[in-house]
C-alpha cells in the first residue's frame, strides 16, 4: 500500500513537472488565459550572437609598455573604459570581458542585435589613448627646409590672401570664403568669427586693427595684417565695454605662415598615460588667437608622476600623444606639482570638445587591436533559428513515429517522456537565465539539441529492446518490463558516460561555437537520463498492472512472444 | 541468424578499402582548412537582385590584392568571400566594392580571424583530440577491466580504437574530397563533430562487447567463441540500428531543412554515426573473433 502511494505521488509529481515545464517552455499553449500567459511568457531563452544578430570582437592589448604585476590593474582599466564606451551607445546587455589566451591578452566584446556595426567598430575603437611622452637621451639631425623654399611658399600664401582680400572686398561672402580658405581651425568653421574676448586676448598686430584704426563695425580692413601668424584678413563686428573690460567681437580669415618646423625629436614613454587621468574640459584661454585647449586633471599618482617628469624635463620639451599621433610638445617651464595640464593642439572647438567627452570617457591606458571578428545580421540569425528549430520538430516528430511504430504501448509512453524532455531542456535553458550560469543558445546549442532528442531515446530503445528479450524467454510482461530497466542500466550509463567524457573536453578547450555545443550536449544527456528512465519507468508502473499481462500486443505483436526460443 | 562474423572477411574488405581510400584522399588533397586554422576573412553578402557574374566582383576587387582569395555561391542570392588578410580597414574596403556592384547588397556575417587567434584555435582542437582519445582508452580499459576470457581486456580495448580509427578516417576522408572538388571547410566545428563521433560510437561498440562479455559468463566454454559473439550481435543489432536510426533521423533533418551554418557540421556528424554503427556491428566485434583465432593459432 505505501508502494502504492509512493507510485502515486510521484506520478502525480511527474505530471506537475510536465505541466509546469510545457507551459513555461511554450506559453502559447495558455495565451487565452492571460495572467498565466503573462507569467510564464515572462521568462526568454538568451539567444546568442548568431541567433539574434550581433558583434563578437576580440581584441588584443599590448601591454608591453606595462610592467609585468600590472597588466591584470591595466586589462581591468581597458574593461572599465570599453564598458563606459558601449553603455553610451545603450545595447542591451553588452558583455565584455578579459581572457588570457596563450600569452596574449584579449577583451572580448559581445553586442546583442546591434544594427549598425560599423558605427560600434568604430565607437569602441574610438576611444582616445592618451601617452606622455618625454625626449630620449638620444638626439636626432635636425631636418631642415631650406630657406628660399619657405619663403616661395610664404610668398604664394601671401599672394593667395590677396587674391582673397579683393574678393571679400568686392562683396563676396566672407563668411563662406573663411570656411573655404581660412588656416586658422578654431574659427574657420564659424566663417572666421570670434565671439566676444577681452582686450589683449589676440595678438597685437590684430588688436591694433580692431581698436586703433578707426574701423567702422561690421566692415573688413582694407589690406592685409601680417602677424607671427601669417597674413590676416580681419572684420571688426562690434566692440563693448569701457577701459580694461573693453571686449571686441570679430572675424578674421588666416592665411598661415610656414615656419621651420621644430626639429624632430624621439620621444619615449614617461609611464603617465589617460588612465591617470582624473577629468579634461575645454579651455578657451586668452592667448594669441582664442585657439581652444583641452585642459586635463590628473589624479594623485598621475600628479605625481606629472611633477617628476616635468621636474626631470624641465626647459625640454614633453610631448603628447594622441591614438600614437603628436599632438603638442610643449616646452617645459617649471615643475607643476598641482596635476594640471594642458593640451594646445590645432584643435577646433568640435575636435576639443569630442576629445574632452572622450578623455572622460576614459582613454585606453594600453593600445588594442581587433584581431577577431565575428558578426551576423540579425536577418540572418532569425532565419537559421526559424530552420534548425524547424528541423528540429520534424525530426522529433519522426521519431515519435518510429518509436510508437516500433515499440507500441512502450514507445507511447517514451514518446510522452521525450516531449517532457524537450519541454524541460527548453525550461532549463529559459531558468538558467535567472542563476549566474546562464545559458546563451547558440546555433551550435540548437545543433546539441537536436541531436540530444535523437541521442535522448537510446537509453529507451536498449530497455524496451531488453524486456523484449525477456519476454522471449517467456517472462511475464511486467517482470520482463523490471528487468528490462535494470539489466539495461549498465550500458546506459556506460554509453553516456563516453558522450559526457568527449564533451567535458569540448567544454574544456573548446571556445565559441565548440563550447555551446558541448554544453547543451551535456545537459542533454543528463537530463535525458532522467527523462528516459525515471519518467518512462513512473508512467509504466502506474499505468501497467495485472490487465497488462493478458495483452502482450501491447508490447510486441503477439505471435512474437514465442516464436523465438 | 544473421551469420556476421563468418563473412567477416567480406566486412574487413569494404572497410580496409574504404580506409584505404580515406587516407589517400587526406594524403593526396590534404584538408581544406577554413579561416578558424588558417587566419583570414569570410564575408557573407545578400545581393539584392541575382548575383553579378563571377568575373564583374573579382574585376572590382582585384585592386584591393586579396591574397588567398575565394568565391563561393550560397544558397538564393548569396555569395561567401574568403581571402587571407584579417584586417578592419580591408573588410570594410571590399564590402565598399561590393557596394559600387549593387548598391542594396547587405553585409549579413563577417568573420575574421587573426593569425594569433588561428594558432590558438589550432593548438586547442590538437589537445581536444588527444585528450578524448586518451579519455576514451582510460574509459575502455576501465570499461573491460572484469573480461579476460577468451581474450584478454586489453584487445577488447584494441578493437574498439581500431573501430574509432574507422570512423574517424573515413569521416574525414570524405570531407577531404568534399573540400577538394566542393570548397567544404574543415574547421572548428568539424573538430568538434569528429569527437562527439568518437564518444557516441565507442557506446555502440561498448554495448555489442558488453553482451558478449555477458554470454561468455553464461555459455560456458562448450560454445564456440565465434558463435558466442555472432550470437551477441544478433541480440543487439535492433538497439544499434535503432538507437542510430533516431540520431540519424534528426541529423537528416538538420542537413535538409535546418540552418546552412551548421549544415557541414550535422553532415561530418551523420557521416560519423552511420559509420560508427557500421563499425560497431560489422568491424568492432569481427575484430574480436580475428584476435581470438590468431591467439589460437599462435599456441
Amino acid at each position: 500500500m505505501n508502494l502504492k502511494n509512493k507510485l502515486r505521488t510521484n506520478f502525480f509529481l511527474i505530471f506537475l513537472l510536465a505541466v509546469f515545464s510545457t507551459f513555461l517552455s511554450y506559453p502559447k499553449a495558455v495565451s487565452k488565459i492571460s495572467p498565466v500567459y503573462n507569467f510564464f511568457d515572462k521568462l526568454k531563452i538568451n539567444l546568442g550572437l548568431d541567433l539574434q544578430g550581433g558583434i563578437h570582437l576580440e581584441y588584443k592589448a599590448d601591454v608591453s609598455q606595462i610592467e609585468k604585476g600590472k597588466v591584470g590593474e591595466a586589462m581591468e582599466a581597458v574593461q572599465d573604459v570599453i564598458e563606459r564606451r558601449v553603455n553610451a551607445f545603450g545595447v542591451s546587455e553588452p558583455l565584455i570581458y578579459t581572457t588570457k589566451s596563450g600569452a596574449d591578452n584579449i577583451l572580448v566584446v559581445e553586442l546583442a542585435g546591434i544594427k549598425d556595426i560599423e558605427e560600434a567598430k568604430s565607437q569602441i575603437k574610438g576611444t582616445p589613448i592618451l601617452e606622455f611622452k618625454e625626449e630620449s637621451s638620444e638626439k636626432e639631425e635636425d631636418v631642415e627646409i631650406p630657406e628660399e623654399f619657405l619663403t616661395q611658399l610664404n610668398q604664394q600664401r601671401k599672394e593667395k590672401a590677396e587674391e582673397i582680400l579683393k574678393k571679400v572686398l568686392a562683396g563676396e561672402d566672407f563668411a563662406q570664403l573663411a570656411k573655404e580658405n581660412s588656416d586658422d581651425p578654431g574659427s574657420k568653421e564659424n566663417g572666421g568669427e570670434y565671439d566676444f574676448v577681452k582686450k589683449r586676448s589676440f595678438v597685437p598686430e590684430y588688436e591694433d586693427v580692431i581698436f586703433n584704426k578707426n574701423l567702422v563695425d561690421g566692415t573688413i580692413y582694407p589690406s592685409l595684417v601680417e602677424s607671427s601668424f601669417g597674413w590676416h584678413i580681419i572684420k571688426k563686428i562690434q566692440v563693448r565695454g569701457e577701459g580694461d573690460d573693453q571686449e571686441f567681437k570679430s572675424a578674421h580669415i588666416l592665411f598661415a605662415k610656414q615656419t621651420q618646423p621644430e626639429p624632430q625629436k624621439e620621444f619615449v614613454s614617461t609611464g603617465l598615460t589617460g588612465k591617470n587621468l582624473k577629468n579634461a574640459k575645454v579651455e578657451l584661454q586668452n592667448q594669441g588667437l582664442a585657439e581652444p585647449q583641452v585642459g586635463l586633471k590628473f589624479d594623485d599618482e598621475g600628479a605625481k608622476l606629472f611633477a617628476e617628469i616635468t621636474k626631470r624635463n624641465l626647459k625640454k620639451q614633453v610631448a603628447i600623444y594622441l591614438d600614437g599621433e603628436i599632438i603638442s610638445a610643449p616646452t617645459v617651464q617649471a615643475e607643476i606639482t598641482n596635476g594640471e595640464a594642458v593640451i594646445t593642439g590645432n584643435f577646433t572647438l568640435e575636435d576639443a570638445k569630442n576629445l574632452v567627452k572622450n578623455l572622460n570617457e576614459g582613454a585606453l591606458p594600453v593600445p588594442i587591436s581587433l584581431v577577431s571578428q565575428n558578426s551576423v545580421e540579425a536577418s540572418l540569425g532569425e532565419i537559421s533559428l526559424r530552420e534548425s528549430m524547424k528541423a528540429g520538430a520534424m525530426g522529433l516528430g519522426v521519431i515519435l513515429i518510429f518509436m510508437i511504430f516500433y515499440y507500441r504501448y512502450l514507445g507511447l509512453v517514451a514518446s510522452f517522456s521525450l516531449l517532457i524532455y524537450t519541454a524541460l531542456m527548453v525550461t532549463i535553458f529559459k531558468l538558467s537565465v535567472l542563476t549566474p550560469w546562464g545559458i546563451t543558445f547558440t546555433l551550435s546549442g540548437i545543433a546539441g539539441f537536436i541531436l540530444s532528442i535523437g541521442m535522448a531515446v537510446d537509453a529507451n530503445i536498449l530497455i524496451f529492446e531488453r524486456t523484449k528479450e525477456e519476454l522471449a524467454s517467456g517472462r511475464n510482461v511486467l517482470g520482463s518490463i523490471r528487468q528490462g530497466f535494470e539489466r539495461a542500466w549498465p550500458s546506459i550509463r556506460d554509453g553516456n558516460f563516453s558522450t559526457i567524457i568527449t564533451s567535458l573536453i569540448l567544454i574544456w578547450v573548446g571556445t565559441g561555437f565548440v563550447k555551446g555545443f558541448a554544453v547543451v550536449l551535456i545537459i542533454g544527456v543528463i537530463v535525458s537520463m532522467f527523462t528516459a528512465i525515471v519518467i518512462t519507468k513512473t508512467i509504466l508502473n502506474f499505468t501497467l498492472r495485472e490487465w497488462a499481462e493478458k495483452r502482450v500486443w501491447l508490447i510486441v505483436p503477439s505471435h512474437q512472444k514465442n516464436s523465438e526460443k | 541468424m544473421l551469420q556476421i562474423i563468418n563473412k567477416r572477411k567480406y566486412f574487413y574488405f569494404i572497410s580496409a578499402t574504404l580506409v584505404i581510400s580515406g587516407l589517400g584522399a587526406i594524403f593526396i588533397w590534404g584538408m581544406n582548412f577554413g579561416i578558424d586554422f588558417t587566419g583570414g576573412t569570410e564575408m557573407k553578402i545578400e545581393f539584392s537582385q541575382n548575383i553579378p557574374k563571377k568575373n564583374v566582383i573579382e574585376e572590382k576587387l582585384k585592386e584591393l590584392n586579396l591574397v588567398g582569395f575565394s568565391l563561393k555561391k550560397g544558397e538564393k542570392n548569396l555569395i561567401i568571400l574568403q581571402y587571407e588578410k584579417s584586417d578592419d580597414d580591408i573588410n570594410r574596403k571590399v564590402f565598399e566594392k561590393i557596394k559600387e556592384i549593387d548598391s542594396n547588397a547587405k553585409q549579413l556575417s563577417v568573420n575574421f580571424i587573426g593569425a594569433s587567434v588561428s594558432s590558438r584555435l589550432k593548438t586547442n582542437a590538437v589537445e581536444a583530440i588527444m585528450l578524448s582519445i586518451l579519455g576514451i582508452a582510460i574509459y575502455i580499459s576501465v570499461a573491460f577491466r572484469k573480461v579476460s576470457r577468451p581474450v584478454s581486456s586489453w584487445k577488447y580495448g584494441l578493437g574498439a580504437i581500431i573501430a574509432l580509427a574507422h570512423d574517424v578516417i573515413i569521416t574525414a576522408g570524405i570531407f577531404s574530397f568534399l573540400g577538394h572538388f566542393y570548397g567544404v571547410k574543415t574547421d572548428v566545428a568539424f573538430v568538434a563533430a569528429l569527437l562527439t563521433i568518437l564518444g557516441y560510437s565507442v557506446n555502440d561498440t561498448i554495448v555489442v562487447y558488453d553482451r558478449i562479455r555477458e554470454n561468455i559468463l553464461r555459455s560456458g566454454i562448450k560454445d564456440e567463441f565465434e558463435s558466442v559473439i555472432n550470437r551477441s550481435l544478433n541480440e543487439t543489432l535492433a538497439r544499434s540500428i535503432n538507437t542510430s536510426f533516431t540520431v540519424i533521423i534528426v541529423l537528416v533533418f538538420l542537413i535538409i531543412f535546418g540552418s546552412e551554418a551548421i549544415r557541414y557540421f550535422s553532415l561530418a556528424l551523420l557521416i560519423g554515426v552511420s559509420f560508427g554503427t557500421y563499425s560497431s556491428i560489422f568491424v568492432a566485434s569481427a575484430l574480436i573473433a580475428t584476435i581470438y583465432k590468431f591467439q589460437i593459432n599462435r599456441k
